[in-house]
């Protein structure tokens, strides 16, 4: 009663114990505790720290080198998520980053290579009878580039005016775009690239396009008419069309986003690995959606964040890097991360229920 | 009446017709593998150079169950001989009793299926013997760091395939075996993990071995995608290959290079063609009724910077 007192005619007074947590933060909060636990185990275990220079190889108090893998290492499949992340907020589902990567990655890289391979004519070579080899870095970019644009423009036409659901959409997507991957080359790998796209994904340079992608995308979300439409489209979409916006349109831009980035993250891969292979991000469509969840990323649309998802990759690349660190097996990796996922989701059901409670 | 004799008339016309060429099925477990696509290469090249053999090949993208249905499918349309890249090899029984029962010869190429031992007469098994790659590699690593003066201890990390996989297995058994004889048990291995054959992986993982700071001479990798992705992540961190011995397997086009750049040691010839090849004779012969040898061996070849001239072309 006297709370309801508090809060006014229109209830809009601030209440100090209605005021939540950001979910990032709770992400957050998680991921030093992982690091706290790695960090404890490997004093008990390894007798050397996880993140600190507890050697003194290094100038700084951390293990830079650890740093750097633990995001270099997950930097790829962020990407990706970033494009994952915008689907999900607008109550779909992408399925197909993978398979997109495959076939962006075999396709771009056809128009990346060489001639000569130490005076040999390159082994692998796609487009040599044509004699497109050496060509300028921009060929394979713009290529790839274009290959997520239509692959994630399907994509949206599908989902914005078909009307069926994004799980299917995407799925069948993810079957073809693997089939373009495998047939480009028949399953013959595509090596050797020009020395210019091999610096694309070099040293921590993924990491760089990774951080530069997540800081625009999370501006564009937070302050632009695009972010605000998206987020519209995925707390309610009847309400989003009834205030003028047009759903169609936005899903196939979304989408396209999408599709865009992850070909962003073929060519990274294909430049990083110096070869395309049709079997390039098998899986990486779940991991991606893995990183969003895990950065509280509601699947029901309309919440979450892009510093949710980039935290969530974090999470990711710390425990790649701590069971190594630990010289643990990977099927225990395996193990934790699947319970990761779902206890994430599992704690944020339990968060919203309180929420809901209070209010 | 007339119809459904019409219908038999096309229905003997067209078998009469298959009948004359010899109606091959190929499962294999998967398109998008580097050396399996050199193998099923090897296999399309001999018998477009047969007389009248016609190859189906069909993709099981890796899934057991699938590859039976494919299986099946290929003994309801009538061919005269199976050839199956087994997805897992402890799940040939089924495919074995199902060829057997239709009375159709069936040849396992490339993986050892489990009941190798107690083959039908009519089915056989076209490899390499697994126990002579990882042996071959992880020797003469051995003699190499011999030779560098390593004789009283050296430490190095394996990278293996995909746990599931029988090759992956046997090959990182093969290592370890080699590492007991008192030979070369002045190597001790730092750590072993799978990078499941690829090379994105690897990359990974070398960096994060690498990020602990022990020290190591040496790296066996299981196939040569994988020694690829950690001579990758070594050179990222300024560490000489001079300095690193690492070991790969199947002397792919791209470890040839690598090889030649100084940067690969040692990897070993896997006959991807010739497996090919020899499967598809094993199947012909098999359908002809003649003696089959029902284990046929194709040897590994060591290959190192000295011969590998002769592997360039190869697979």
């Amino acid at each position: 009663m006297a709370d309801q007192a508090a809060h006014g005619v229109g209830g809009l007074k601030y209440d100090h114990s209605k005021r939540q947590r950001p979910a990032e933060l709770n992400v957050l909060i998680a991921l030093f505790l992982i690091v706290a636990v790695f960090e404890l185990l490997g004093f008990l275990i390894m007798d050397q720290s996880f993140l600190f220079d507890s050697a003194g190889r290094f100038d700084s108090i951390f293990n830079e080198q650890r740093l750097q893998i633990i995001i270099l290492q997950v930097a790829i499949v962020g990407i990706i998520a970033l494009g994952v992340t915008q689907v999900i907020i607008t109550g779909g589902i992408d399925l197909s980053s993978g398979s997109i990567v495959g076939a962006t990655a075999m396709i771009a890289m056809s128009f990346a290579q060489v001639a000569e391979v130490n005076g040999f004519p390159n082994p692998k070579g796609v487009f040599m009878e044509q004699g497109w080899v050496d060509l300028p870095v921009i060929v394979p970019i713009v290529v790839g580039l274009l290959c997520g644009l239509v692959a994630g423009g399907i994509n949206g036409l599908l989902v914005g005016y078909t009307k069926i659901p994004p799980f299917i959409a995407t799925l069948g997507m993810m079957v073809s775009a693997r089939g373009v991957a495998k047939w480009w080359t028949e399953g013959q790998p595509v090596s050797f690239p020009t020395e210019s796209y091999a610096a694309i994904g070099a040293g921590m340079n993924p990491v760089i396009i990774f951080l530069v992608l997540a800081i625009l995308f999370h501006l564009v979300m937070r302050y632009t008419v695009y972010g605000k439409h998206t987020y519209a489209i995925g707390s309610n979409e009847a309400a989003a069309r009834m205030s003028g916006i047009n759903v169609q349109r936005h899903l196939v831009l979304v989408y396209t986003i999408a599709g865009v980035l992850a070909a962003v993250a073929a060519i990274v891969l294909s430049s990083k690995n110096l070869t395309a292979q049709s079997g390039m991000g098998v899986m990486y469509e779940l991991d991606a959606i893995a990183m969003a969840v895990i950065g509280g990323i509601s699947l029901q649309g309309g919440r979450g964040s892009i510093v949710g998802t980039v935290i969530g990759a974090l999470i990711f690349g710390v425990i790649i890097s701590g069971f190594t660190f630990l010289r643990l097996d990977a099927f225990y990796q395996e193990m934790v991360k699947g319970a990761i996922i779902v206890g994430a989701v599992v704690l944020d059901q339990y968060r919203q229920r309180k929420a809901a409670a209070r209010a | 009446m007339k119809k459904t004799l019409i219908a038999a008339g096309f229905a003997s016309a067209l078998l009469g017709s298959t009948a004359m060429a010899q109606q091959i099925g190929v499962s294999m477990s998967r398109f998008d593998d580097n050396f399996l696509t050199v193998l099923r290469n090897g296999m399309e090249e001999y018998a477009a150079g047969l007389d009248g053999v016609d190859l189906q090949i069909e993709d099981a993208q890796d899934d057991v169950a699938r590859q039976l249905d494919q299986i099946n499918n290929f003994i309801a349309s009538g061919v005269d001989a199976i050839i199956v890249n087994a997805v897992d090899t402890s799940a040939t029984e089924a495919m074995s009793a199902a060829a057997e029962g239709a009375g159709v010869p069936l040849v396992y190429v490339n993986r050892e299926p489990i009941n190798v031992d107690t083959l039908p007469d009519n089915q056989a098994f076209v490899a390499s013997n697994e126990i002579e790659s990882g042996t071959l590699a992880a020797f003469e690593a051995c003699k190499m760091l011999r030779a560098q003066g390593l004789g009283n201890g050296a430490r190095g990390y394996m990278l293996m395939g995909q746990l599931s996989n029988q090759a992956a297995v046997q090959r990182s058994i093969d290592v370890r075996d080699i590492l007991g004889t008192s030979m070369c048990n002045f190597i001790t291995l730092i750590d072993e993990q799978t990078a499941n054959w690829s090379r994105d992986e690897a990359q990974d993982l070398m960096t994060n071995w690498l990020s602990s700071g022990e020290e190591f001479h040496v790296v066996f990798s299981n196939n040569d995608e994988m020694a690829i992705g950690a001579i990758q992540a070594l050179k990222a961190a300024g560490i000489s290959m001079d300095d690193v011995v690492v070991t790969g397997v199947d002397a792919t086009q791209d470890a040839l290079v690598s090889m030649s750049q100084g940067d690969l040691d040692v990897t070993v010839f896997q006959d991807a063609a010739g497996q090919g090849s020899g499967s598809i004779e094993a199947a012909i012969a098999l359908v002809n009724g003649e003696d089959v040898d029902q284990k046929v061996y194709i040897p590994f070849q060591l290959v190192t910077p000295a011969n590998m001239a002769d592997f360039m072309s190869a697979n």
